[in-house]
């Protein structure tokens, strides 16, 4: 595609090859344009969209009670994120976070049943035992069942978009049929959410922060060194760049598709461990736990905005995290409707596709040499060479 | 269990619709895996359309020409950027998600027009699906625009060679896609189911994808694929019609979209897939860059 402009000559190419700064470049105009774009629903319910942001920083930064639940949300979708990350370096599509995260929160919940914590909120349980059980049941619970989908592509060749998504359905419906209408999980108050984790199972914090924020960062290093300097990761990513190439290697393309589906599952189920089992305020599978089946979307964003990149995973978690724990405090605030921030997942999503494809692209600008910009003269080069 | 038919058939119909509008993309070589988010985003304008304006007219109007925007999108995406055509697909379906969510919200409710009436003791758009499937089967094997349609979704290179633009051929597959997978997103909102709520769709998008794979780019399977999923659905969400008393009602909900991955394995296996290798479009998600 070429145009001519004023004397310049604008030229559309495609890229030879993509370089990290054009990748990172697209990352970050995504994000900036995507929340200019939703600037206009803050000026539409008449605020102003530059101090709504200040606000939204200040309470999600700087604000004693908006602090921690940024960290909370963002730990979860950095966990959320690391298991979008670990199937996509072998070229799959794990978008089965949402089912994951309940199984994993499911599993963890049934040690805490199985030690009679549905007793009530001061059963005296064995927590130096429990916790550490219960955290390992999320990483089993999530990690099988996502291995299936990993499973049944290696072997069959199944879709695992429509697989995954289908078995976050299932999930979600068994998650009802646990805490609803006299399920095992149910509390033995609240219609329609699950019991309470007794204080004795909960997991201790440090600074206020649970200690699964903690492990979250040390996650990201791990799967740094796994992916970059092991050759179980060499061999997720030879998969991810060519099947074909994997299998002319040697690689068994079943066991590694198999394998970073299990690992995905494991790390959204401590996802949801986190969410409902350590999460100061929570401590139970609430009504609403659909929301947070959504808000592991935002892994998928994230995962996708760094890149793959574990440790570039964290600033952006922090950043959603932030934007979502202000944009429900705006909402109250502006009387917005519901739902600005899944606004805000839409809205990146498109703009972060858009822009990485378009990072893909470059624009030459050259000068046109003045005596040829000229019209008249330009006709007349014309007739000199018919065939220019 | 006659009327337990009847609403299936209204299920299946939104199933059908959607499904045959992917699969004349697919045919096409596009593949767009983000139906959900276009049926939501359809869905969800024509339901405000409708409802603002009273009028069903409208309401199909807006939800028709807002998937077909979308279709092209997915198409400028796929087909002119030549980015890839599966993160395109889950980037149009979480853009339906997020957005929807928020824009439909203040119209959470009941649509409050009368109900559309029957045709025949069947509804409407069961019909139309079936005409439509009869539609897309003479238009992709009996006329020289669906054997160039397939051409570019076989091998685009030789298409091109032969004089075919592969180019405004996907395009045209986009759009047409589009505008029937709008459509479905209405009889969907405002049809079969006409109360908004945010994600209504429940994953319908996705099942009429799978089910594309399913027909083996067959559109009369299509529909017979569609009829089952309808009946399914119906039985799950009345299971006491059939099996009082066993599981409990949320157990009966999972039964679709297990039935879907069992179907979907069990088409996948070394006897299915030497059928299936056969018919599924060679270039299939394949971006087309001309050469030279």
């Amino acid at each position: 595609m070429r145009t001519q402009v004023a004397g310049y000559r604008l030229r559309i190419e495609k890229r030879g090859e993509t370089r990290w700064w054009h990748a990172s470049l697209a990352s970050v105009l995504a994000i900036a344009v995507s929340l200019f774009l939703l600037g206009f629903a803050f000026l539409q319910a008449g605020a102003d969209p530059r101090q709504v942001y200040a606000e939204i920083a200040r309470y999600a930064f700087a604000s004693q009670f908006g602090l921690p639940q940024t960290v909370n949300r963002a730990v979860f979708i950095l966990l959320c994120a690391f298991a979008f990350i670990v199937p996509l370096r072998a070229g799959l599509w794990n978008i089965g976070l949402p089912g994951q995260v309940y199984a994993g929160t499911l599993a963890a919940f049934a040690v805490a049943y199985l030690f009679g914590g549905k007793a009530g909120i001061n059963a005296a349980l064995p927590g130096w035992l429990v916790i550490p059980l219960m955290i390992l049941a999320a990483l089993v619970g999530g990690g099988l069942y996502g291995a299936i989908a990993g499973f049944l592509r290696g072997r069959f060749e199944v879709n695992e978009i429509v697989t995954t998504m289908m078995m976050n359905w299932i999930m979600l419906w068994l998650v009802a049929h646990m805490i609803r209408e006299g399920g095992p999980f149910m509390g033995r108050t609240a219609e329609g959410e699950g019991f309470s984790l007794p204080l004795s199972v909960r997991l201790p914090q440090v600074l206020n922060v649970p200690l699964t924020a903690y492990g979250a960062v040390l996650l990201a290093l791990v799967l740094l060194f796994f992916l970059a300097k092991t050759t179980l990761g060499y061999q997720i990513r030879v998969l991810g760049h060519s099947p074909a190439a994997a299998r002319y290697a040697g690689i068994d393309t079943l066991f590694i598709s198999t394998l970073v589906f299990g690992l995905g599952g494991m790390l959204a189920g401590l996802a949801g461990y986190h969410y409902f089992a350590a999460v100061p305020g929570v401590y139970k599978i609430p009504k609403s736990y659909g929301d947070f089946g959504d808000f592991s979307f935002y892994g998928l964003i994230t995962g996708l905005i760094a890149r793959s990149h574990p440790l570039a995973a964290i600033p952006v978690a922090l950043l959603f995290g932030g934007m979502a724990s202000g944009a429900r405090f705006m909402q109250g605030k502006l009387q917005l409707t519901f739902g600005i921030d899944y606004a805000l997942l839409g809205v990146l999503m498109i703009t972060m596709v858009a822009f990485q494809a378009l990072s893909e692209y470059r624009l030459s600008i050259e000068r046109v040499p003045t005596s040829v910009a000229l019209p008249l003269e330009r006709e007349e080069s014309r007739v000199e060479s018919p065939h220019h | 269990m006659w009327n337990l038919l009847i609403i299936s058939l209204a299920a299946a119909a939104v199933f059908a619709i959607a499904a045959l509008g992917e699969l004349i993309e697919q045919r096409a070589g596009i593949l767009n895996v983000g139906l959900e988010g276009v049926m939501l985003l359809s869905g969800t304008f024509g339901f405000m359309a409708a409802k603002t304006s009273g009028s069903y007219t409208v309401g199909f109007a807006a939800a028709v020409l807002c998937g077909a925007v979308v279709g092209l999108l997915h198409g400028v995406f796929s087909i002119t950027l030549g980015s890839n055509q599966v993160v395109n697909g889950m980037a149009i379906w979480i853009l339906g998600f997020g957005l929807t969510t928020y824009v439909g919200y203040p119209y959470t409710g009941p649509l409050g027009l009368s109900p559309l009436p029957r045709v025949a003791g069947l509804p409407p758009f069961f019909l139309l699906a079936v005409a439509l499937a009869a539609a897309s089967w003479f238009l992709l094997y009996k006329t020289h625009l669906g054997l160039k349609l397939r051409s570019v979704g076989e091998n685009p290179s030789v298409a091109e060679v032969s004089g075919i633009s592969v180019v405004r051929l996907r395009y045209l597959s986009v759009l047409l896609a589009g505008v029937l997978v709008g459509l479905a997103g209405a009889v969907y909102s405002l049809v079969y189911n006409p109360v908004w709520s945010y994600n209504y769709l429940q994953g319908w998008g996705f099942i009429a994808l799978a089910l594309v794979f399913f027909s083996l780019w067959n559109p009369f399977l299509v529909v017979a694929g569609a009829v089952l999923f309808g009946l399914l659905w119906q039985m799950s969400l009345y299971p006491e019609l059939l099996f009082p008393g066993l599981f409990s009602r949320y157990i009966w909900r999972t039964l679709p979209f297990v039935i879907t991955i069992v179907v979907f394995v069990l088409l996948s296996t070394r006897w299915f897939s030497l059928r299936w290798g056969a018919t599924k479009p060679a270039a299939l998600g394949m971006p087309y860059t001309p050469e030279g």
